[in-house]
């Protein structure tokens, strides 16, 4: 689609107007780190983020989400769409995004998800800082992010912003864009390519290679278990994983014992109770028991399990693992590193 | 169907997680009493009975020899038995006299002679009788309890949980202690509090206890390494409310 251009002092006039439209979900700063939340004034937007404590998903997946409600005679599903923007997504993210749209439309559409989704406008911005922990430029770059409706880019003097499709060409309506010159257009690529260069970390080897080894490695228990001897089973690392995508159904009942809610809330694999099933009669097996097989499940996830079906690794290198373990054992480079060498 | 006879007890403890159950408000509390028929509370009627129950909420910790009976005679009559707050579940605070000699003349000075002050080893209740649920926490988290009793008024098992409450902290985009230069034993600590401690910028000290299978290991390394606390420090450091749950339990 488009190519247009938009000069830095138009930029908070068109954020304002955007604002005053819609609902806009954006970077905002929470004290020295940056979270996505709803945007109140154009000066919240934080383009120059780093990386978000829980990815975008969160938004079409909340922590908590109510499936149905009930109020003791009748039950009714509750897929509540809002209509919003989701502005200045890194491209890791978007990937990510492309990951879990697919896994909760396979087979069963998942309304609860995807209709928020579809509600969703999606803005890419241009990484301007880059996370202390990414490898976002050495992990499935034959995958390239689809779902997003436009990509902005900042460079010298402005912004280039590149519609994708016709909800991307609907945001142009509120600010004062012009068609981007060829010169502009090169400088925003120039800029995306340019940051692929800055990633503090590095994977040594495609995604194939990965994929082959991290399989291989299944059997071997000692190097398990020297990985995860650190591991708190807290879940950290999954918690904040663009790319997870398990949750716990519970239901709960309101004070007056008849009205509730079905409720599904995000779940983490590395905990030890997350594989505990039911054996009838009161009885209980773990099928992950240890830690090291949990440490283990999780590597096998995201990047060899689920390459068939989703072309790449189910790791996008945005390092918020990596941030989020308090023990700082989750790093996929070091330990994928680690397997290659071996 | 007749409401769910429902008794609290306790034994040493403060009586504060009594307190907590009376702390929903005039609203919820009064519409609970719709649902469940309380036939002893001593923090809040004068009534006792004798009768069969059907749960049985437990607080304090079994510390004297001489509360075996009383504590076999509720569950006789009880058919669910609930350990109620960090006192009945593990003893506590109380289990750190457990590592002291001198805290009887500690505390009560002059008095300590007496012998209704005469107590052993603090421990949960569970060293005395079979527990059905435990409700963790110093207090409990009123909420859970209210869900506790909820499930169970619905034949539902109650959902308690075992994962640290590092799952709470990143589920609400808490900024990790350890990031912003300070201590914390969330990693180990069992959740369900919803982690309110870190969010206002406050270690969590694990006052419902560790999880079941606590790394504490990889507690003591975080808390050097990362928090900068020296190693001796370190170890003991999670003592406070978990000190029957730890390696060194006495």
């Amino acid at each position: 689609m488009g190519r247009h251009f938009l000069k830095d002092q138009d930029f908070q006039a068109f954020l304002r107007a955007l604002l005053k439209a819609k609902a806009v979900v954006g970077p905002v700063a929470k004290k020295h780190k940056f979270v996505f939340a709803r945007l109140e004034a154009p000066g919240d937007l934080r383009l120059d983020y780093d990386v978000t404590i829980l990815p975008p998903k969160k938004e079409f997946s909340p922590t908590s989400q109510d499936l149905v409600r009930f109020d003791g005679a009748r039950f009714e599903g509750c897929v509540e769409p809002q209509e919003k923007i989701l502005f200045g997504v890194h491209f890791y993210d978007v990937k990510a995004l492309d990951m879990t749209d697919l896994l909760f439309k396979e087979k069963n559409d998942d309304r609860n998800y995807t209709a928020h989704r579809e509600a969703a406008t999606i803005v890419v911005s241009n990484i301007q800082k880059v996370a202390p922990r990414a490898f976002w430029a050495s992990i499935g770059s034959e995958v390239k992010p689809k779902g997003h409706d436009a990509w902005l880019t900042k460079i010298s003097g402005g912004y280039v912003f590149e519609t994708r499709t016709a909800k991307g060409e609907a945001l142009l309506q509120y600010g004062k864009f012009v068609p981007a010159t060829e010169a502009q257009f090169r400088a925003a690529r120039q800029a995306n390519e340019d940051i692929l260069k800055k990633c503090p970390e590095k994977l040594q080897g495609s995604s194939a290679e990965v994929a082959k080894k991290v399989r291989a490695a299944f059997s071997r228990e000692e190097l398990w278990t020297k990985f995860a001897k650190d591991c708190f089973s807290c879940g950290s690392c999954n918690t904040v994983c663009p790319t997870c995508y398990c949750f716990d159904v519970q239901d709960w009942w309101n004070v007056d014992q008849k009205s509730g809610a079905r409720t599904r809330t995000w779940d983490a694999c590395l905990t030890e109770d997350f594989a505990k099933i039911s054996l009838g009669s009161g009885a209980a097996e773990n099928f992950r028991e240890e830690r090291a097989e949990r440490f283990r499940h999780r590597f096998m996830r995201k990047s060899a399990y689920l390459n068939p079906k989703l072309g790449g690794p189910a790791c996008v290198g945005c390092g918020r693992c990596s941030m989020a373990c308090t023990a700082d054992i989750a790093d996929p480079v070091r330990v994928i590193n680690e397997i290659l060498e071996a | 169907m007749p409401k769910p006879r429902v008794a609290f007890f306790d034994f040493a403890c403060c009586e504060g997680c009594q307190i907590e159950f009376t702390n929903y408000g005039d609203p919820a509390f009064l519409e609970l009493l719709k649902h469940v028929d309380v036939v002893e509370f001593r923090e809040a009627m004068s009534e006792k009975t004798t009768e069969p129950i059907d749960i049985a909420f437990i607080e304090g910790s079994f510390t004297r020899e001489a509360d075996r009976a009383r504590l076999e005679d509720i569950r006789r009559r009880a058919k669910i038995v609930i350990a109620y707050g960090q006192c009945a579940t593990t003893a506590g605070i109380n289990a750190l006299k457990n590592h002291t000699k001198d805290y009887k003349a500690f505390v009560y000075g002059q008095d300590a002679g007496m012998p209704h002050l005469d107590s052993q080893k603090a421990v949960g209740i569970d060293q005395a009788i079979p527990v059905d649920y435990y409700a963790w926490g110093c207090p409990v988290n009123k909420y859970e309890v209210l869900q506790i009793v909820s499930h169970l008024l619905h034949g539902k098992e109650p959902v308690i949980p075992n994962y640290p409450v590092c799952v709470e902290c990143k589920r609400r985009e808490t900024i990790c202690r350890y990031d912003d230069d300070d201590y914390c034993l969330g990693p180990t600590a069992r959740a369900g509090c919803g982690a309110p401690c870190p969010a206002d910028g406050i270690p969590c000290e694990a006052c419902r206890g560790f999880v079941d299978n606590p790394n504490h290991e990889a507690l003591v390394k975080v808390l050097t390494k990362r928090a900068g606390m020296p190693k001796g420090w370190a170890e003991e450091k999670s003592r406070m409310f978990t000190a029957n749950q730890r390696g060194d339990a006495k």
